[in-house]
């Protein structure tokens, strides 16, 4: 298929800027429903023979994730403190190929419950915390899950878990087959009256929609699919975008400012083409899918003249309320291998502390996988009281196949001095001045985080472990869940967009990735980002026709 | 001769069991390819060894002695493959001289310091790498909270694991050590455990459904 493509001097209908989990299902929804479509994406777009089985490239050598030596971004705990570069590695990681980090996720797509949409109603206020409800509810977004689960492809078992919310549709393909982690994990909950269920996942586990069932090579998280079992935009949404003949991909273009005219409206974006070349591609409307980390700095970096606060930003909020999902869990040994390097990584969830409890004096709730780790990672770290070098830590590394892992995953509380903004002295590889983290755990988060270790550790010792190294919680210094920057809400004087998706300041300008969450959820975002782009993209699309841009 | 490499053969059996004969035609040239480059497929062993570096080129054969003495005391050999047998200093010669480039500074002085070190607290002008075991292995104790250890204990890991590509991993020696079989996809039953899964029990109350 001849790719469709345009002339920056062109004006499109929308460009997308990111290629992403919500990018690519903006872009197929806005194509599909007839206009032309520019898909600005960061990285390159590489085949699925382009993707290795390579932990040192992905895990060590940010081989397709934004690298610190030319992305490079600083970090501090409070606003008093100078921010520095991390060393090795960005605290905000993200992918930044054609697919963003739908490219290298785990897969793992939770629904958020009814409960995290109005937790700010029931629970609100915290101190130190910004905790509201979303501008919609569950209702509202449960026909866009179910766009999610059908059109993107996830496999799962509906109405296996007490906890679920209600769903319309049963997912479209059955779970992925269980591993020896998912076993244990779910007879040492069953002991403790648990309820664990086969854990939801946008891996296909039949073939599906031109793709094939996942081979369970073992490397999901941090890994491309080189089978396109994963359901990566890449592989999904991306193709059906171009197959409309209206929509081009244009990789290696890096976006670093949104062009503005002097009535306030979006014109278009400046970008570094793969030449590290300056161009502009004009658009009636601009629909930055960035994600958490991105979206903000490119609105902070797209100061109108004489503005310091950035574009879009009459709340303040652009770049605020930054959230990881912080958890806690406990890696256990057991008798015989599991050989958890085999097999897509996440098979057993349970949901049964999703909802956050008064009675445990905190705010927090979430939810706990079986799950397994690459061996180059596991291998850099021995548990307390395990030699570190000689015979004793060589019988460790023997042991590799006898381990798993028992993760939480849980909500980190809106903060506002969270954020990020843009550093005052550091610049990329392209001279873009770089991103600035201030981030300091809410104590809350970290007492979850804690809790869930202590429940980690019931479940391993019920399912039988014969070792159990518990968690140990420290501040974040970082996440890869790039949450709440741009939240949406009704009220331009506390949110940066509307329920539909618009900039409160611009008309034609539109967020909508990770950053536009209100709350955390409980650990696995992307089915939300996803589906609050299907969302989003039928309003869009429908203010388009209606010349409401 | 592709046919006969049992990785190769254990590949397309899994893909084979699992996909259509029709999307396998289509697709399989990507896939080959995909596996190829894991180093799964027909290149194989024999391409590995043949492709194992024997020489340093970043170290000079005296630091190269002392980072093969070192690591091999991190993960010694013995009745089971060790970092010496797994080529771990030729990882670490490879890395310090590419991806890793700009540690070698810190590197070089740490292992300078280290020599250094050594010789005045044993009054010797032998290097490390010529001395008895137990004298390393007491020498080893002694700085094993230095930043130049840790980064030795690093690499050692990083060598004994990844991709013999790298210089390291010599015939997927580091695989064998963790129990890790040379694979690009597998079918289940995966480990011990889930051979014998009876299948998911629904909860009472809960009705499960399908598509």
């Amino acid at each position: 298929m001849k790719r469709k493509t345009y002339k920056t001097s062109e004006t499109v209908d929308f460009i997308v800027v990111g290629s992403g989990s919500s990018g690519g299902i903006m872009a197929r929804e806005l194509a599909r429903a007839g206009n032309s479509v520019v898909v600005m994406e960061q990285g390159p777009r590489l085949a699925p023979e382009d993707f290795e089985h390579d932990e040192l490239k992905y895990r060590n050598l940010s081989g397709i994730t934004n690298n610190p030596a030319t992305n490079p971004q600083t970090f501090r705990n409070s606003e008093n403190e100078v921010a520095k570069p991390v060393s090795g590695r960005n605290p905000l990681t993200y992918a930044r190929v054609v697919g963003g980090s739908s490219s290298h996720f785990n897969a793992n797509f939770w629904r958020l419950h009814e409960i995290d949409f109005i937790e700010g109603s029931r629970l609100g206020p915290i101190e130190g915390a910004s905790l509201v409800d979303w501008p919609i509810t569950y209702a509202e977004l449960e026909p866009y899950y179910t766009m999610v689960e059908w059109e993107v492809g996830v496999s799962g078992l509906a109405g296996a878990s007490p906890f679920d919310p209600w769903r319309s549709k049963p997912y479209p393909m059955p779970p992925l087959p269980v591993k020896s982690s998912g076993v244990l994990f779910e007879r040492g909950a069953r002991k403790l009256g648990l309820h664990p269920f086969p854990a939801p996942m946008a891996i296909n586990s039949v073939f599906y929609k031109d793709r094939p069932p996942c081979v369970q090579c073992g490397l999901c998280g941090g890994f491309g699919c080189e089978v396109m079992a994963k359901s990566s935009s890449v592989w999904t949404v991306i193709p059906e975008a171009e197959a409309t003949g209206r929509c081009e991909v244009r990789p290696e273009s890096y976006v670093f400012r949104i062009g503005m005219n002097k009535a306030g409206r979006a014109t278009g974006v400046h970008y570094f083409d793969g030449d590290r070349n300056e161009q502009f591609q004009k658009a009636r409307a601009v629909v930055v899918c960035a994600n958490g980390a991105e979206t903000p700095r490119l609105l902070l970096n797209s100061a109108p003249d004489g503005s310091a606060d950035g574009l879009a930003n009459s709340s303040g909020a652009v770049g605020r309320y930054l959230m990881f999902n912080k958890g806690g869990g406990a890696q256990a040994r057991f008798e015989h291998p599991l050989n958890e390097y085999k097999g897509a990584n996440v098979t057993r969830i349970l949901h049964d502390f999703y909802d956050s409890d008064p009675k445990r004096g905190f705010y927090g709730g979430g939810g706990f996988d079986a799950r397994s780790g690459g061996p180059l990672t596991w291998g850099q770290n021995v548990p307390k009281g395990t030699p570190t070098w000689g015979p004793g830590f060589k019988e460790y590394l023997e042991s590799y196949t006898y381990w798993m892992n028992c993760s939480g995953h849980g909500t980190s509380l809106a903060v506002e001095s969270n954020r990020v903004d843009i550093d005052p002295e550091l610049k990329d590889a392209w001279g873009v001045p770089a991103i600035r983290v201030t981030h300091k755990d809410h104590p809350d988060d970290t007492k979850h985080a804690k809790w869930q270790v202590e429940r980690a550790v019931e479940i391993m010792d019920a399912a039988g472990a014969t070792q159990i190294v518990p968690g140990e919680i420290g501040e974040a210094t970082g996440g890869v869940h790039l949450l709440g920057t741009c939240r949406m809400g009704n009220d331009p004087a506390t949110s940066v967009i509307d329920k539909y998706h618009r900039t409160h300041d611009v008309r034609n300008l539109f967020l909508c990735d990770g950053s536009s969450m209100v709350t955390s959820g409980r650990g696995q975002p992307t089915q939300t980002i996803e589906a609050l782009a299907f969302r989003a993209a039928e309003h869009i699309a429908r203010f388009a026709r209606a010349n409401e841009i | 001769m592709e046919q006969s490499n049992p990785s190769r053969r254990q590949f397309l059996t899994a893909i084979g069991n699992l996909a259509s004969a029709g999307w396998l035609a289509m697709n399989w040239p990507q896939i080959a390819h995909a596996a190829e480059h894991a180093g799964h497929s027909a290149h194989g062993m024999d391409h590995a060894v043949a492709a194992a570096p024997t020489t340093f080129k970043t170290l000079s054969p005296a630091q190269g002695a002392e980072v093969d003495a070192i690591a091999n005391l991190i993960v010694p050999g013995g009745s089971t493959p060790g970092a010496r047998d797994a080529s771990v200093a030729y990882f670490i010669d490879n890395a310090l001289g590419s991806f890793f480039a700009a540690q070698l500074p810190a590197f070089t002085q740490g292992l300078s310091e280290f020599a250094s070190a050594y010789a005045a607290r044993y009054g010797t002008a032998q290097p490390f790498s010529a001395a008895p075991e137990a004298q390393q292995i007491a020498w080893l104790q002694e700085v094993e909270k230095t930043p130049f250890f840790s980064a030795m204990r690093r690499l050692t890991v990083l060598g004994l694991i990844a991709l013999p590509k790298y210089g390291g991993n010599r015939d997927y020696l580091g695989w064998q050590l963790i129990g890790v079989e040379d694979n690009h996809a597998w079918e289940p039953p995966f480990g011990y455990y889930d051979i014998d899964y009876p299948g998911f029990e629904p909860y009472p109350g809960t009705k499960p459904y399908t598509a």
